[in-house]
């Protein structure tokens, strides 16, 4: 515990701070801070070596990929919609008067409680509705003299209002008359629940959500935990993370360390009750203890070191006022930190309990009005650190009330701007027993224990959320400690270095460094419809709600494996190398490809770096470029699969690719390696396979789709009355039910081209009469025949006869539908096939045997015989039938529609028996017919409705 | 706007080394936009005039450059667009900052000057700073930026804004002292000190105190070289007025600023060594040096100095003192920075010991022990740490295992694990240390206070 022999000089002012700016977005490049005399300093040196607080020469830590990689497979069931701004917020006030900062935001009041009368009809006027609903009419028609004393007409009320709706934004709008007359009539009885109440709720909720959609610091912490392996070089360690539709399932994943990590086995599951806000973990006398935050209820587990040991639930507390914070102490096994909302601060020891060691609404240096607190665990395991949004504060727990310090002003003291909040306080005892880092929404401040109130190091950083997701990885003697700042909405992940401590004074070490943020490997996943861009666009940026990092090595060689969970539930991972011991001039700039005769500055102003295309050309090659790829890869997108198995490295696109950084001169190389692109896939596949499984109504924005299943009840197209309809209706309704069944739309399924009539010189069903019967017997010379028919002596043979004809038209309809349904030979062979397999009839359909028979019976069927009156469609098709079957009136005209084109076309041309026609042929004329033929043949039919 | 003053002069110096530099200044004309300085800069670029405006988007190979950056718009809409492409430019700049890219946020950086001609902005930090701030920033890193295209940058920069102006020579100074360049940095320094701009100067009052300072302690090592020069000389025999004379004016001007320095609250461990160095305060009495260190000890129990002062105390013949020591000792150890430390834990043993084999006061031991007997067993005496410590650091697991021993018992985990590998280990003083703990076990019983009645 040695402190430095000199730090580097700072004012140390008193009071409230003094500097007035706004977050300024360059505030941390371009100082030094001060300077320091270095180490090696000696009056005789002809030179002194001065150091700067800021600017020294950090390690040199690259990423490996170009983005973030999934880790685990997407949270199934993690479909719901965040909240946006657009949700509550009163239109066309958003942008301009937010971005100036002048004024709050307007919420859509109205909005919200218009969706509640809609959504939720009975809870808002249930009773009453009940009770007036004769008194309201919402037809058309004018009222009659008697029923308007005691009936009001809403119609014209409901147009009034819809008009205004349209008339949103416009200066002339103004209320009606007629709907203030029965706003005013209304206001006080109709609602069920007081509309002041309610009003008073919804306004209410509306700001709560404002404020989170703002900031949101129920996440502060994060939810992801890494617990290192009992023996260092161990190569396994175990992630911990919340997952699950709720996010309320622990997970403990074992994971083997690589430069890309690998999960091993199956994690070991929890459920809980509650969405897990926050894990924190820490490793003592090795053990990992393990405390899970979510708003009622906090719980620790303990992990034994060894890997596999089952992770066991040790307590569970739960408390009545949200609790804001939990850490692990890095010091005593089972003993944590929580806080709550109410302002309290507790010590919970899984063996002793629950210890109050502060309860105080009120914040500590000055009123703010945040619920938030937070405490940590300090250098002294007897000493805890207390935070609100002022500052902090360090209580011994042994004498709570009495022995405390301030250890962290908000004010002139640590040169805070006005309007600073503390966000994130952390414990940095891994790097430096007596550190602490203090995170605000502008800056990070190291603090020493040692010497408090005046920060050790202070880095404005800039990001455009506050960090409220902290890691330090610590450094060896020699380097450099590590510290990753993660922002929540924006994902923003930046990465710091500083050195000292102990021996020197702290000192920030290199520039800061951005990393990839999850959304941004968007631009690396291949391209997607529209409709699945914009659902993984959603995904992928869905704010950010955890934050880990494991320091690998392997040999010579480091890496800094970076994890981040969001809050849809998705881990994501990268990997950072370490690129020891460069020459510091190339440090940082190898990335440039400038020419090293000219500087580069000077490049830059000239704007035409040598590097670059002529004209356009690069240009149009790029474009043609994208267009390609975005082609092929919509074409192929069922094909994915295949493409994935065969281990295709790249597609295409990504081997175009490499051109474009020197096209562009963007220095990224934008190529994820074979092994990324496969994960991306693999996890893009999951991710849509999990969206399809999905109820309908649970995927937010899938397009619209009827459901098929209750179009017609099992009633509406039940057993037909009249004997006579039977086949047909049975017929019609099995095409209806297949073309269901297929999603595929209903067609005219007689599409053959019409062949010639037969010659038909005299049609004898023409006449009908007996006379005209017996002569045309006679001139058959069958007469005797038509004499024994007439008197009724071959009744018994007819019958019969009739019997067999039925059975071979049915098995005639199946062909029928076969070669109307079905366009590929495939399953056309394939329908075949099962049509043989069925029951035996009086002969299989196809065998040559009976070349004739067929096309007879179907004829019959269609009406062609005289003895067999078609079984016309006109029965069916008449509104009395379909009333009568109970069909309701609005689906009567549908099903006309469909059974009409049942009955199109067939009666001239019976389709040929599929057995008698070659497949290609078959092919061809299943196309369905172009509507010209349709018309043209029977013009007065109307047109089957398409695209059911 | 500060009126440009100097900026005319140093166009031709831009010229041939600053770009940057040479951007601000033809941005501050009212010039052409950067992108058509190519003429300006010196460098050839035989492209048509026509063409320059249609070859725009290739030249800059800018891809994510949004377009309306180049378009002049008017009147309101001119406003709204220009702070929105203002506000899309410092973002490229960032992001590529934050990535390391020197070379493609310099090229931005360019673009962003034209900001400085509608700096309509009543903001406190105006886009004079951030050019400032990036610039340095990125001419820091930048692999082919040289000090003088530096020196001409910050120039340019402290006419831009006379609101920073001694903060820019400050960081400047700063800059020329880290890179070694003293003298430099001397004369900046005293050049700032002697500026003046009405309330701009008490305004900046701060800066103003620290170029004082650094100031002084430049002067104070020049100083102590001239002094080894003369030292040397006198060893030669010679005698040199004229550095003798420089030397005291040195020390004047050092020691002036440097008092100044001091008495403001902050800070000032560079100030005040040199001044204390200056003043010769050395060779404090010892009763005064123990009175500092326990106000020091109150203030940060676990400062290094701790294990001197125990020592001190431990050697004093004055009870008061030794119990002081052991206070101090135990609550150095409370801290977890202290767990591992072997020097601070064999100071425990041995006082502890001390006390044991007199006799004399185990009620100090219970005292101390008594607040702490909950959380220091597991905090240091679990048998996770005795595994570890043993096969770590042999002597600091012995250490322990005497405190542990005498503290807790002969039972005690910590104790037994470790006296036990000793044991087999065949070691000497584990076995006397076993001996030792077993002929004293009664005061452990004493200790903690399970034979109360007994006493």
């Amino acid at each position: 515990m040695e402190f430095p022999a000199a730090l580097f000089p700072s004012f140390c002012g008193a009071g409230p701070p003094a500097e007035e700016r706004g977050a300024a977005a360059a505030a941390g490049w371009g100082e030094h801070g001060q300077v320091l005399v270095g180490a090696c300093r000696g009056p005789h040196a002809a030179e002194t070596p001065f150091v700067a607080r800021r600017g020294g020469a950090g390690e040199s830590w690259e990423p490996a990929g170009v983005a973030a990689a999934p880790f685990l497979p997407p949270n199934a069931g993690c479909w719901v919609p965040s909240l946006m701004p657009q949700d509550i917020l009163y239109r066309g006030v958003l942008r301009r008067k937010l971005r100036s900062g002048k004024s709050g935001a307007a919420l859509d009041f109205t909005k919200q409680l218009g969706h509640f009368f809609v959504d939720h009809s009975e809870d808002a006027f249930g009773s009453l509705g009940q009770l007036l609903h004769k008194n309201f009419y919402l037809g058309n028609a004018k009222l009659r003299r008697q029923a308007r004393d005691t009936t009001i007409r809403m119609t014209p009320l409901v147009e009034e209002i819809n008009r205004l709706e349209a008339r949103h934004g416009c200066p002339q709008q103004h209320l009606t008359s007629r709907v203030r007359w029965f706003s005013h009539l209304c206001r006080d009885w109709l609602f069920e629940v007081p509309l002041d109440l309610l009003a008073d709720c919804v306004h209410d909720e509306l700001v709560l959500q404002w404020a989170s959609l703002l900031f949101d610091d129920s996440s502060t912490g994060g939810a992801l935990a890494w617990l290192p392996p009992e023996d260092a070089g161990a190569r396994t360690g175990r992630l911990v993370y919340p997952r699950g539709p709720a996010m309320n399932q622990l997970y403990f994943q074992d994971v083997v360390l690589g430069e890309v990590p690998r999960a091993r086995g199956s994690p070991a599951q929890f459920e809980l009750n509650g969405r897990i806000r926050q894990v924190a973990a820490a490793q003592v006398d090795g053990e990992g203890f393990v405390g899970v935050r979510s708003d009622y209820h906090c719980g620790v587990w303990r992990v034994r070191g060894r890997t596999g040991a089952a992770p066991a639930p040790l307590q569970v507390i739960r408390t009545s006022v949200p609790a804001s914070c939990l850490t692990v102490s890095p010091h005593l096994p089972g003993e944590l930190a929580v806080c709550t909302q109410s302002g309290a601060v507790y010590l919970w020891s899984v063996e002793t309990g629950l210890q109050q060691l502060r309860q105080d609404p009120q914040t500590m240096f000055f009123r703010d009005h945040s619920p938030w607190r937070w405490s940590d665990f300090t250098a002294h395991p007897r000493v805890l650190s207390c935070a609100d949004r002022t500052g902090l504060q360090c209580l011994d727990t042994r004498a709570p009330g009495r022995c405390h310090f301030d250890f962290f002003k908000v004010g002139e003291e640590a040169g805070c701007q006005q309007g600073e909040r503390v966000v994130l306080p952390l414990y940095l005892g891994r790097a430096h027993p007596s550190q602490h880092l203090v995170a605000t929404q502008f800056a990070v401040y190291v603090m020493d224990e040692r010497l408090p109130l005046v920060p050790v190091l202070k880095w404005a950083h800039m990001m455009q959320d506050p960090p409220l997701f902290a890691h330090v990885v610590p450094g060896g003697p020699g380097r450099s400690h590590k510290l990753l700042l993660g922002a929540s909405h924006t994902q923003e992940l930046l990465l710091l270095q500083y050195t000292g401590g102990s021996k020197s004074a702290c000192q920030l070490a290199g520039p800061p460094q951005k990393l990839h943020s999850i959304s941004g490997c968007l631009q690396h996943l291949p391209q997607q419809l529209p409709h699945r861009h914009q659902l993984l666009q959603q995904r992928l940026g869905a704010p950010a709600a955890g934050l880990t990092a494991v320091l690998h090595a392997q040999g010579q060689r480091e890496s800094l494996l970076v994890f981040q969970l969001s809050e849809a539930g998705d881990v994501f991972y990268q990997t950072l190398r370490h690129e020891a011991a460069q020459p510091s001039t190339a440090d940082g700039e190898h990335k440039d490809e400038a020419a090293p005769s000219a500087s580069p500055v000077v490049e830059a102003l000239c704007g035409s770096a040598p590097s670059s295309p002529p004209g356009s050309n690069g240009e149009e090659e790029e474009e043609e470029t994208f267009f390609l790829s975005n082609l092929e890869v919509i074409v192929n997108e069922e094909e994915e699969e295949e493409e994935e198995e065969a281990g295709t490295p790249a597609a295409p696109e990504e081997a175009q690719r490499p051109e474009e950084p020197c096209a562009r001169c963007c220095p990224s190389p934008a190529v994820p390696s074979p092994a990324v692109a496969l994960r991306y896939r693999r996890w893009l596949k999951a991710l849509f396979r999990d969206q399809q499984e999905l109820p309908q109504q649970a995927a937010g924005r899938a397009p619209p789709t009827i459901s098929q299943k209750r179009l017609f009840t099992r009633q509406d197209l039940g057993p037909p009355a009249g004997p006579g309809t039977g086949t047909l209706h049975a017929w019609a309704r099995q095409q209806l039910r297949r073309a269901m069944r297929e999603r595929g739309r209903v067609r005219r399924w007689h599409p053959a081209p019409a062949p010639p009539p037969p010659p038909q010189p005299v049609d004898p069903a023409a006449w009908p009469d007996a006379l005209s019967t017996r002569l045309t017997a006679a001139w058959a010379g069958d007469w005797s025949h038509w004499w024994e028919e007439r008197l009724g002596l071959n009744m018994a043979q007819r019958q019969r006869a009739l019997r067999e004809r039925r059975r071979r038209q049915k098995r005639a309809r199946g062909h029928r539908s076969l070669s109307a349904s079905f366009t590929s030979s495939v399953t056309y062979q394939s329908e075949l096939s099962e049509l043989s397999d069925g029951p035996p009839g009086p002969g299989p359909p196809l065998s040559p045997g009976h070349p004739d028979a067929l096309p007879q019976v179907l004829a019959e069927v269609w009406g062609g015989s005289p003895h067999h009156p078609p079984p016309s469609a006109e029965p069916l098709l008449s509104s009395q039938t379909l009333r009568s079957r109970g069909i309701p009136k609005e689906r009567r005209k549908t099903l006309r529609d469909y059974l009409a084109v049942c009955a199109d076309g067939a009666p001239e041309t019976p389709p040929e028996p599929p057995g008698s026609q070659p497949c290609s042929q078959g092919g061809q004329l299943c196309i369905p017919s172009s509507q010209s033929q349709l018309s043209g043949s029977q013009p007065r039919r109307k047109r089957p409705r398409m695209g059911f | 706007m500060p009126p440009c003053r100097r900026v005319g002069g140093h166009v031709g110096a831009a010229r041939a080394a600053a770009p940057v530099a040479a951007a601000v200044t033809a941005a501050r004309r009212g010039g052409p936009f950067p992108w058509a300085m190519d003429g300006f800069v010196g460098r050839a670029a035989p492209r048509p005039a026509a063409q320059a405006g249609s070859a725009l988007l290739p030249a800059l190979h800018l891809p994510l450059l949004p377009p309306h950056l180049y378009r002049p718009a008017t009147s309101h809409e001119y406003k709204l667009n220009f702070r929105k492409s203002k506000e899309a430019c410092l973002s490229y700049i960032q992001d590529a900052m934050l990535q390391k890219q020197w070379k493609r946020a310099a090229e931005f950086l360019t673009f962003y000057i034209e900001s400085l001609e509608k700096d309509f902005s009543t903001e406190y930090v105006g886009p004079s700073e951030m050019i400032w701030r990036i610039g340095t920033e990125i001419l820091c890193h930048h692999s082919h930026s040289s000090m003088k295209e530096f020196n001409s940058f910050i120039e340019q920069m402290k006419t831009l804004g006379v609101k920073r102006y001694l903060k820019v020579c400050l960081e400047h100074a700063f800059h020329l002292l880290c890179n070694g360049r003293t003298d430099e940095a001397y004369q900046n320094l005293s050049l700032a000190e002697s500026w003046r701009f009405g309330e701009q100067t008490t305004a900046q009052d701060k800066e103003l105190k620290l170029i004082q300072a650094y100031r002084g302690l430049l002067d104070y090592y020049s100083w102590s070289k001239q002094k080894n020069v003369l030292l040397e000389y006198e060893r030669g025999g010679f005698e040199d007025l004229s550095v003798e004379q420089e030397m005291h004016s040195s020390f004047r001007k050092a020691a002036v600023n440097l008092k100044e320095i001091i008495q403001i609250p902050g800070v000032w461990d560079l100030f005040v060594k040199c001044y204390v160095d200056f003043l010769k305060r050395h060779g404090e009495p010892k009763k005064s040096l123990i009175s500092v260190l326990k106000i020091l000890h109150d203030i940060v129990p676990s400062h290094e100095l701790m294990i001197d002062f125990n020592i001190m105390l431990q050697k004093s013949k004055k009870r008061k003192k030794r119990r002081l020591g052991l206070e101090v000792i135990f609550a150095a150890l409370d801290y977890a920075g202290w767990k591992e430390n072997v020097k601070a834990w064999s100071c425990l043993a041995r006082q502890v010991k001390q006390i044991i084999i007199s006799e004399k006061h185990p009620d100090w031991i219970k005292q101390e022990w008594n607040s702490r007997k909950d959380w220091w067993p597991t905090f240091h005496f679990s048998r996770y740490l005795a595994k570890r410590n043993w096969q770590e650091n042999e002597s600091l697991a012995y250490e322990k295992a005497v405190v542990a021993g005498i503290l807790l018992g002969k039972d005690c985990k910590y104790f037994k694990y470790v006296s036990h590998q000793g044991c087999k280990d065949q070691k000497k003083r584990f076995r006397t240390l076993k001996k030792f703990v077993n002929k004293h076990s009664s005061v452990y019983l004493r200790i903690s206070g399970l034979s109360d009645s007994s006493v």
